[in-house]
Order: C-alpha cells, then structure tokens, then sequence
C-alpha cells in the first residue's frame, strides 16, 4: 500500500490547477512549477488502500441507500446510487501523498506564495497520477471477474454527502493502514488525500464516463466549467 | 508482583491480534469491535482465553478506539466500554490485564485541529475507567505522533498510577504516518518515563529489525516488540499475512536476543503465533541490552545526538537588544519568528533557541505559542529559554520531542523550580556556572557549580547525560585575563562525562570586527572540547568555523557539506563583492513595469533606490498601487492569471520589505483588518493570498491563522478595535462556522464589516451566513476594504 511506483507529474496540468490558462506561461513561472514538481515527487509519500464489496441495497430513514455487504458502510442520495446502478460490486478507495507535503505547502507559504501555490497544484496532480495507479488495480481485479469499472466517485460529488468519508475510511482502516484521518468537520489530513467509490460494471470494456460536470455540486458557480473546461474529475 | 518488577525480572509476552480474531468471528469492516464488549461478551472473552491457553502473560482488553471522539453515535460511552472490556479480560485468567488505548483518530494541532488539551482529557477518561475497572496497566499503542503520545503519557500519570507502556508504528521507510523515526521515539519516551517503549503493528518481524535496533540502542526503558504476522496480501478477498508461527517464533528469538523485553503480535497473530513465540523465546537469557549514554534532544521527527560532534544552537529568536523583534512579540506575529526559525536553519543551525522574555508580555503564553508555531515550520529541536519556571513549565509541556532547557544554575532556588520540571518530561538542561556569588573567576570555581549542578540534579534523578554544562564567557575587553578561564574551564568540566556548551558573542563586546574575535574564540572552545555553542548562525564567519571544524573532525565525511558550501569560495571579502554589484537601477521609474513583470529581486533593488529621494507613502501611492491596479485589472480581464497576479505581488512584497527595513511605520497605515480560516477548516493558501494583496495595497493584516473559533475572532476584533473582518471557508461543511462567528461578532457588539470568501462561497453563501460582503477574489477584497476604509478605488 506504499507506493513504490515513480510518478511523472503533468506539467500543463499543474499549471492548470494554478489557474493558468491558454498556452505558455512565462519562463520564471514555468522554472517555479518546475522545481516543485521534483521538490513534491521528492517529499511525498503516497500511500493508498482499497478494498472490495458486495453491493446491496438498503433502507435508511424511509429512502433506499446503498449498503455494502460485510462492511458498515451505508451511501444516501441518487448519485450514487445511479452510479453503481446495476454494479454488483465496488470498491472504496482512499489515496493520500502523506503529512509531509501539507508540511511543505504551509511552510512556503510564509516565504514565497508563488512556490506554494505551484506546490499546491503539484499535490493535487500528483494525488489524481495516484488514483489512477490504485484505479489500474481495481480494474485488474474487476477484469478477472469479467467486469469493467465506472469513474471515481467521491463523498461531496453530486448529492452524497461529505459525511460519508467517516464510514468510507472507517471500512477502509484507513487511519491505520494509510494514515488518513477525519476533523469533526470531514475534512481529511493530510490534506493531500481522495476517497472514491468505484463500481464494477458488465461491461469488460470501461465505459465512457459521464462528464464529471454533469453530476457536480458547484457546477452552477464552477469557474472552469464556465472557461469551458473542467477540473478534471470525471 | 506489580507488572514494573516483573519484567525487571524477566521477559513478558503479551497476547496477540484482537481485530484478526474478531473479524474472522464477523464483525464487518468499519464496525466498532468495542460494541463486542456489550453485545457479543462471550466472543470476546473466548479470544481472550485462547491467548491465555497460548501463553500470553498480558491479555489487552479489547478497547483500542474507546475514545469519545471515536465512539460518537455508537450508543455506549468510553466508560462502559471500557469497564466491560476490562473485566472481560480479567475473567479470562490473565496473569495481568492492560488497557488498550489506540490513537484518538484525529490529528492533532498543527497538522491537524485536535488541541492537545482536547486530546489529554479525551485520554483521561479512558485511563480513569480503566483503572477503575481494574487494569494492571496501560498500553498506547499504533501511534504516529509523538505529541499526542505526550498528552496520553501525561494523562495517564497525572491521573493514574498505571504503568505506562507504550508502542508506536513505523512504516516501510522506519518512520510513522507524520514523521516520527524510531529514535526520536526512544529519545522523547525514555525521557517522559514510560515503563516500557517499542513498536508494533504495519510490518512483520522480518522487517521490523532496523527500528528494534535503534529502539534498543537509544531507549532507557525495556523495549516491547508486537509485529504483525509478516506482510499483508489478499487471497479470495481475505487479508491473510505470509509468515507461519514457527517462522514468526523464530524471527522473535533473534529480537528477544537482541534485547527486548516485552514480546508479543499484532495483525494476523493467532493464538498459535503467541505459542510458539513463548516456546521459543522463553528459554533465551535475560540480559537487559548494554547502552552508551547519550545526550540527544529531538522535535517530533528528528533527533540531534551531541555525541555525534558539534552543535550550533542558534540565538536570534531572543528580544534582548532586537529592536524589531521586540515589536512583532508585543504583536502577537509570531509568523515573524518563524521565518527567523526558518532562515536559521536554512544558514546550518542544528538546534534553535528560543526566548520571549519581555517584561510587558505573558511570557508563559508566548514562548508556548511560539515553540508551537515554530515546530509547525521547523522540524530543528529547540532550545526553550527563559528565567521564569512557569514560562518554562508551559513551553516544555507543549513541546513535541525532547527540548533543551535554557537554563538552571548553580543557586538551589533555581535548581530546585528546574530540575523538577526536566525530570518530569524528560529536557535536557543548560546549566549556568555561577551561583550566588555571581561567575567566579577561575576554572576551578565554575568546575565546582558545574559539579553541584550534576549532584543535585542526579537526585532528581535527571542523568548527567542530560545535563549540558555553559562555563560561560567574560567579555575581553572588561577582563581580557579571564577568558582564558573558560576555555580551561571545558576542559576540567568535560572530565566529569557532561556535554558543554557556551554563548561565545559576548567575548568580543565593545570591541570592533566582533565576528572574527567570535570566530576565533568559538574556534579555541572547539578545541578544548566544546560540544555545542549557543551563536548567530547567520554570521558567515561563525558558520566557516563551524563547518571547517567539522571537516578537521572527522565528522563531516568527505567534507561533503563544507564543498557544499564553500566550493565558489574566493578570499574576496564577499560584502563587498555584494556591494560592488551592478544595481540596475537607481531611482529610476520603472518600477512599475517591473512589478508588473513579477521581478522581485528588481523590484526590491528600484525600491532601495527610490527610496533615497522618496518617502515610503509616495512609492507606495505612486509606484505599488498603480502597477497592482494594472495586473489586478488584466486579471480580472483573464488577460493574465493567478500565478502572475501573485508574483506581482511577491514582487511588491519585497519592494514593501524594504521600507520596512528602513523605517519604523508598519505598512501605510490605511487600516488594520483581521483575517481568519473559520473553526473547523484548515485551508489557509486563499486567505494568505488575500493577505498578501492587501498587505501590498497598505494595509494592516492581523492574521489569526486556520481553524479559529469565533471567540478568538470577536476578541482581536474587539480589542483592535477592527473595522474590518475577513473570514475563509473552503467547505461546505464549514460555511456553518462562518455564520456561528459571524453571530458572535454581531452578539459582542462588534460593529465591524465583515467581507467573506473562499471555494465554495457565493453571494448566496454570503448572504445565508449574514456577511455584509462576498470577496470573490483576492482583488475584489482589497476593492472591499477600499470601500470599507473610505480609500478611493
């Protein structure tokens, strides 16, 4: 669950979460994002876990939910559920880059913004290089049972609540095996950190994904949507 | 026998997996296997006896995340989980019962939200139910932080008389989930006198072996080893680990051999691996493990060992005579002693110092604060420094790691509110030669305070390797024939097996070229056997005496940081060469277009240029502003973006740092305004991006950080007498502390705007939480408090 395999950060990509757009950015910006996209492949040290479920369905407070056998897991809202529409299992998934990059991040912060908003940037595209190495797993696994997976679907898409990072993790053992761990608030530390659901669909071949706009809360006020482009997530 | 003299005696074995045996017994995945106490009792006590038919001499009640924060919602309380676990495991036979207390789920303070006061008293609760209830002692296990570490080891013995014992789980690259490595581990435990420190859980045996060496090499306590059954894999859907119990026996043989006491599993130990650990380990000679005394300190995460050569504590972070420094602690800006922290460390410092003495502040409260903030910053062990116990109590208490007090002497009244401080949570201790009578004159007389110093503090029971003795220096040009006298002092007070250190800038006072008297000096200290000095590590030549003694040492290997540093060196004296640099510009008008173009470095040089026949208001009102005004306008275009919008401000940054260098005016006083990430949240990148523009435009920004409570925004507000309040959210989850601190504002009185902003805010948002204004941006806000303060836009 410690990951071994070198990550390869994005650089157009990077400059995208910093909210650079069109072509080039100028020399001295590029050098920054440059040196902290070595400096957070460095320093990380990503970890991430997964885990397979039965999926059934559920009822809670009168509404149907999502329950995933043999785990206390329980997902309210129609997102979800029409993400694992049909799927008879999933996966919970849960990635994190580790303390130590949150650490770096605040402390250049204090010295020189441009730095930190590059590492920032770097962190969240090497958390999503991340996911997809845990992604490429699940898919084996779904493979070797004839299935294909769906998308990363994570607690605060659509209307699945924020809340259900407490039982996502909980089922996961993530603050154990992976050092993930929930505020009061849901948010996770280190900062630096996805959970996702992924289904396991008939079809061998992936599905082409459903525009992650589509089923996005701040897709109202999103200022990339409104650029025309996305974050990313799909 | 009570648990402590038992594994004086001999070696004690634990039980095994818990979790293992309950999950094969159905509890599903995420569920609380505490509930098993109450709704499954028989299960529970099954495992148990199953480990006491295999052996174990300690069962570990089945408790691990009792805790009020982990338990919300479940139905039951710490307190009868807790109970039922403990008498659980107190049926079963067990020779003794341990309270098992596992990590409290959150992290804590800076890394995370949980303060340490929150995490003492959720500790406490669990401790006080245990021993209610009957445990013979207490087992900490799977931690990664050693300050929430810290806070259990503190609950436990300011509330029990448990034994405490206590585990901590390290990853394939030997440190924990936030850092800590195996050494700091032992360094910091040993120090706060647990009964017994080690390590379980994450990795089998096999893999184990580099941390048990160090954990026997540097721990002052017997050494407890609970490895899981090898590594994980999964087969059909079932975890299952890939080593068999006469494999795990016989790895456990060889850690028994090197020394640990306490043996026993973690994941995927099965009562059989339990068994036939004991069949195998038992008969190995008891021979508790031979260790060198060593004087280490350490933060959280690294540890600085004096006997490895020598040591530069470096002194900036010390208001006497720092006219600046004393106005940012009068402030409150403690984000001013961090970079202080952190440029010292960036010219070599290995340990920091740190003193907030002044007499107008609450000492305690702010040398606390700033140890906090700095190790948030800094991973360097710190030197606390203060004349007042209770500054010193409060610091050493919150600190992560194993600091250094700075300073006892040789007076009893200050060895005797010292030492007891030290020995509770295991500091180091400076100790001053000079007494009552003042420093005397000779060697021989500091050898002698020196000396007492030791005794007293051995009954204490502080170890001399704890004690690092200053023989403090006499300036040369008052008593040029006593300076001598230290150097012969170290020499006399390293026969007695202490550490030695010393302040050397005093010796060149009143005299001109100080830094190379300082240099020379600290150079002949090294000789006669100094150990570390207390010094400017920002002066060059202090640092080439440090870095050429290390060479001449043998400690830097291969010379390899002294090329580091010095491989461009030329005799040339490089302030000059600095000064003899072009300059670019002098005074000439096109600061704008640099700001404009983000170039800090000029900007800062055409700053100090126009300085000389401007004052700050015109540069600020006539360059600064004008150029933000373009890039803010670009961006709002999208003609540039965020990235150069903040390198034009970066580079009025330093254009702003050097009038303040240059006069005694903070910004251009149009205004002061608060800034704060609400309770709950801990993303702070947008709210310093606001900062750092407004600062640009002028004004005053009180910066109260991330995660405040509302009280804490209604106080400053209140007491500054704020017109204007910026509060950031990122969450959804967290607007609702926006409006809570919103309420309390408007509840205290508080009359001041408040402008909102962050991710997920709109002015729907805005609105919902009763802001007055929604900043949608960085220069939307400064637009806001343009308004606000009556500025022309």
């Amino acid at each position: 669950m410690n990951g071994n395999t070198e990550i390869k950060l994005d650089k157009s990509e990077v400059l995208r979460y910093m909210g650079h757009k069109g072509r080039n950015a100028s020399p001295s910006i590029e050098s920054v994002v440059e040196e902290c996209m070595e400096e957070i492949v460095k320093i990380s040290r990503y970890r991430y876990v997964y885990k397979i479920f039965d999926v059934k369905i559920g009822f809670y407070k009168g509404e149907s939910c999502i329950e995933l056998e043999g785990a206390n897991v329980r997902l309210t809202g129609n997102d979800i559920y029409e993400h694992l529409r049909g799927c008879k299992k999933c996966a919970l998934m849960a990635a994190t880059l580790g303390i130590e990059v949150d650490s770096a991040i605040r402390v250049a912060q204090s010295s020189d913004m441009l730095k930190a908003l590059a590492l920032d940037a770097c962190a969240a595209d090497m958390i999503e290089k991340v996911c997809d190495i845990a992604e490429s797993e699940i898919r084996l696994k779904a493979e070797a049972e004839n299935c294909g997976i769906n998308f990363r679907f994570s607690p605060g898409y659509g209307d699945l609540p924020m809340s259900a990072q407490k039982s996502v993790l909980g089922a996961l053992d993530a603050g154990r095996k992976i050092g993930l761990t929930l505020t009061d608030t849901s948010l996770m530390i280190p900062g630096k950190s996805v959970t996702a659901i992924v289904g396991f669909t008939r079809e061998y071949k992936r599905p082409k994904p459903k525009s992650g706009c589509e089923i996005c809360s701040m897709r109202d006020r999103c200022k990339l949507r409104k650029a025309g482009t996305t974050c990313g997530r799909n | 026998m009570d648990v402590i003299d038992r594994i004086k005696r001999g070696r004690l074995f634990f039980d095994g997996a818990m979790g293992t045996m309950l999950q094969s017994a159905g509890l599903e995945a995420g569920g609380l296997p505490e509930v098993y106490n109450i709704e499954h009792p028989d299960i529970v006590l099954d495992i148990h006896k199953k480990y006491v038919e295999a052996g174990a001499d300690v069962i570990t009640t089945n408790t691990f995340q009792a805790n009020a924060l982990k338990l919300k919602g479940c139905g039951y309380s710490p307190g009868e989980l807790i109970s039922a676990g403990v008498r659980l495991a107190k049926e079963s036979g067990a020779e003794y019962t341990a309270l098992d207390i596992g990590p409290l789920g959150q992290l804590m303070a800076p890394m995370g939200t949980l303060s340490f006061d929150e995490a003492y008293e959720l500790f406490k609760e669990q401790l006080i139910a245990g021993e209610k209830a009957g445990a013979d002692l207490v087992l900490f296990e799977t931690m990664s932080d050693l300050l929430e570490v810290k806070a259990a080891v503190l609950a436990a013995r300011e509330n029990t008389k448990l034994p405490v014992f206590v585990t901590m789980t390290f990853q394939e690259d030997g440190r924990t989930f936030v850092g800590c490595d195996p050494v700091s581990a032992a360094v910091t435990l040993s120090g706060l006198r647990v009964d017994a420190l080690g390590v379980n859980c994450s990795l089998g045996p096999k893999q184990l072996m580099p941390v048990i060496d160090k954990l026997i090499k540097y721990s002052r306590v017997p050494v407890m080893v609970q490895p899981n059954a090898g590594l994980p894999s999964i087969r059909n859907g079932e975890t299952t680990y890939d080593i068999t119990p006469d494999e795990f026996a016989g790895f456990m043989t060889e850690i028994a051999e090197k020394g640990a006491a306490v043996l026993g599993g973690c994941c995927g130990t099965t009562p059989e691996f339990i068994k036939k650990t004991k069949a195998a380990a038992r008969n190995i000679p008891f021979i508790k493990p031979k260790r060198e005394p060593v004087t280490a300190v350490c933060s959280g995460t690294e540890t600085v060992i004096f006997d490895c050569g020598v040591t530069i504590i470096g002194e900036r972070i010390n208001p006497t005579g720092k006219k600046k420094l004393k106005e940012r602690l009068r402030a409150k800006d403690f984000g001013y002693l961090v970079g202080e922290a952190l440029s010292q460390k960036e010219a070599g410092a290995d340990v920091l110092d740190v003193n907030c003495g002044l007499p107008e502040i609450d000492e305690a409260a702010a040398l606390t604060r700033a140890a906090r903030e700095i190790q948030a910053a800094v991973n360097l062990p710190l030197q606390l420094d203060s004349s007042d116990s209770a500054a010193i109590e409060s610091a050493v208490r919150a600190y992560n790691g194993k600091p250094i007090i700075n300073s006892v002497n040789g007076k009893a009244e200050s060895m005797d509110a010292i030492f007891p401080i030290a020995a509770k949570y295991g500091a180091v201790v400076v100790g001053l030669c000079l007494d009552e009578n003042g420093i005397p004159e000779t060697a021989e007389g500091r050898l002698k305070i020196a000396k007492r110093i030791i005794s007293r503090a051995a009954e204490f029971g502080i170890p001399k390797e704890d004690i690092i003795i200053d023989c403090l220096v006499l300036t040369a040009s008052a008593q040029q024939e006593l300076v001598i006298e230290t150097i012969k002092a170290i020499r006399m007070v390293k026969e007695l097996g202490v550490k030695t250190v010393l302040g050397v800038s005093n010796v060149s006072f009143g005299l001109p070229a100080r830094p190379v008297l300082n240099s020379v000096f600290l150079a002949a200290g090294f000789g006669a056997g100094l150990d570390s000095a207390i010094v400017n590590p920002m002066s060059p030549e202090i640092m080439r005496t440090f870095r050429a003694f290390k060479v001449l040492n043998n400690q830097d290997r291969d010379a390899a940081d002294y090329i580091a540093n010095y491989a461009g060196y030329t005799s040339e004296n490089p302030a000059a060469a600095a000064a003899a640099a072009p300059h670019g510009g002098s005074g000439s008008g096109d600061l704008k277009s640099v700001i404009i173009d983000g170039r800090r470095e000029l900007a800062r040089e055409l700053t100090i240029g126009l300085l000389k026949e401007n004052d700050p208001i015109t540069i600020i009102n006539e360059y600064f502003i004008p150029a933000l005004d373009v890039v803010g306008d670009r961006y709002e275009k999208g003609e540039v973006f965020l990235p150069q919008l903040i390198q034009s401000a970066e580079a009025v940054k330093s254009g702003f740092n050097v009038l303040k260098e240059n006069s005694s005016s903070e910004g251009a006083g149009k205004g002061k305004i608060i800034l704060a990430t609400v309770r709950g949240d801990i993303h702070d990148i947008g709210k310093n991006i606001v900062k750092m523009l407004l600062e640009n435009y002028g004004y005053e920004v009180l910066d109260l950080g991330k995660d405040v409570p509302a009280e804490e925004i209604v106080g400053a507000a209140l007491e500054n007498d704020i017109k204007l309040v910026g509060l950031s959210a990122l969450m959804t989850t967290t607007v609702k502390s926006m409006k809570d601190t919103i309420t309390a504002l408007k509840a205290a009185g508080c009359r001041a705007k408040v402008v909102v902003g962050g991710a997920v805010l709109n002015e729907e948002y805005a609105d919902f939480v009763g802001a007055d204004y929604y900043g949608k941006d960085a220069g939307m806000t400064v637009k806001i408090a343009n308004e606000v303060f009556g500025h022309l836009n």
